[in-house]
């Protein structure tokens, strides 16, 4: 039996993009030896410059990216192995995406509810009840049966959450869940995510919300060019971090946020 | 002027150009669906699809209902010698190619990041496009749809060549017997009775569904 929830080992993931010229094709490193391990109740955040290959090393996670190299273990299993049920594993993590892509033709009740019918085959009555749970988690109750174009950009990620709590699984992924939001909105989803935290919800936040991340993470991950280049306690970070890329960085970030 | 008996003789041929019609619509889908799904997300096969579409979009429907009918008929007289299976089958194969352009636009216009949604809530691909997508794609497609329908009651007049008493064939039947042209002017009015108010239909729905879902 392992100890973790949720591991990464020695993971490469490159893509190919189509150039400006007709026939370039540009090679981007996204991921490049990336180790991660994360244990039950643990709260890590991957923080770094946009283009650097974060929110690609999310995705490699959930297998929604296939590695190219490299093992991603959930629990016991490894995903990466061919010929496995990915979306048996995929049911057994949360994934909340920075542009929400919540199920347009679906109510948010609906939205919540439609895995528990059709993947993890709930009943009824039980799909309801764990939807309406999971909606009240996330304090969307007086809008669950209005349609995604309906709801404020922060109401649709909070759906966009309960959405992946609902199955209750190991591990949510959370890639920048408010950097698509206006700036009065990110602090509902804030808010979301700081009752998730205290109940000891499993995460890994790809997120530049430097207050929450003080507040809530165990660890601060500072990722750029595909690599983790250092990884500490935010209140290292915050203080003094390491490397004079992190340093910059956060110079950057916190000059900007109190700007 | 035309008499009140000849002209319900006519319109006893609605429900046959109407159930041609709406049958090989349904065809349509059942294979139209499949076949966009295909071109889009199994690249590997992609090219059935395209040589599907070229050939059933590519050859007269009255040169398929012949060679089927006269051709298969002999041989295998059920179903093929049933003149009323073949028109259906062969407007539908004709429709499930059109079809599949139609939704192939739509998948387009839904958006990959729906299937990625469905992707992470545990889905297989096959089934994110039946509960995420397809109801989706519906939604985009109805002005395509419409006028999809609207060429199915058209061309069930082509059935005419296999001996069915369809709209088309009674009025050529009246005008024979009374010589009188106007047979043909009331059957175009009851083509365009036919298409109209489905093809209206289908696209108010679509308006409505596609403000309710903020497309």
């Amino acid at each position: 039996m392992t100890d973790y929830v949720m591991e990464a080992k020695h993971v490469y993931k490159t893509y190919r993009i189509k150039g400006e010229k007709k026939g370039d094709v540009k090679i981007v490193e996204a991921v490049k030896d990336v180790s991660l391990q994360i244990r039950k109740g643990d709260i890590k955040l991957i923080f770094g410059p946009s283009g650097s290959g974060k929110s690609t090393f999310l995705r490699c996670m959930d297998m929604l990216d296939i590695p190219d190299k490299g093992e991603i273990y959930l629990g016991d299993e490894c995903l990466t192995v061919k010929g496995l049920d990915l979306n048996k594993a995929r049911a057994r993590i949360g994934f909340v995406f920075q542009h929400i892509y919540l199920f347009r033709h679906l109510t948010a009740l609906g939205n919540v509810e439609l895995a528990l019918r059709q993947v993890l085959k709930l009943p009824k009555e039980e799909a309801r009840k764990r939807a309406m749970a999971a909606l009240e988690e996330v304090k969307i109750t007086d809008c669950i049966n209005k349609y995604p174009a309906q709801l404020s950009g922060g109401q649709a990620q909070r759906v966009g959450i309960a959405r992946a709590i609902a199955r209750q699984p190991d591990i949510i992924l959370l890639d920048e869940p408010t950097s698509a939001l206006d700036p009065e909105l990110t602090g509902e989803v804030i808010d979301t995510l700081r009752d998730l935290a205290h109940e000891g919800t499993t995460m890994l936040i790809v997120s530049h919300e430097m207050p929450f991340a003080r507040e809530v993470a165990e660890e601060m991950i500072f990722y750029d060019e595909g690599h983790i280049i250092e990884t500490g306690s935010p209140m290292g970070f915050f203080n003094a971090p390491n490397t004079d890329r992190a340093k910059q960085f956060m110079d950057r970030i916190i000059n900007r946020t109190t700007r | 002027m035309p008499g009140w008996e000849q002209l319900i003789y006519l319109l006893e041929g609605v429900p046959l150009t109407l159930s041609i019609s709406i049958i090989s619509f349904l065809i349509g889908i059942a294979i139209g669906l499949p076949l966009a799904f295909t071109k889009i997300y199994e690249k590997e096969i992609a090219f059935v699809v395209d040589a599907y579409e070229k050939i059933f979009r590519g050859i007269p429907e009255i040169v398929l209902m012949l060679l089927f009918f006269f051709g298969l008929g002999p041989f295998f007289p059920t179903p093929f010698n049933n003149a009323f299976f073949v028109a259906c089958f062969v407007l539908g194969l004709r429709s499930g190619a059109n079809q599949s352009h139609i939704y192939r636009g739509a998948i387009r216009g839904v958006g990959d990041e729906q299937m990625l949604a469905g992707t992470s809530v545990g889905f297989s691909k096959w089934r994110a496009i039946w509960y995420i997508m397809i109801p989706q794609v519906f939604t985009f497609s109805t002005a395509g749809l419409g006028s999809e329908y609207a060429l199915l009651i058209k061309d069930s007049a082509y059935v005419y060549v296999l001996a069915l008493l369809d709209v088309t064939k009674r009025a050529d039947q009246l005008r024979i017997n009374t010589g009188d042209v106007t047979w043909y002017i009331i059957a175009a009015l009851v083509y365009i009775a036919l298409t109209f108010p489905l093809a209206f239909a289908l696209d108010r729905w679509g308006n409505k569904r596609k403000n309710k879902i903020g497309l």
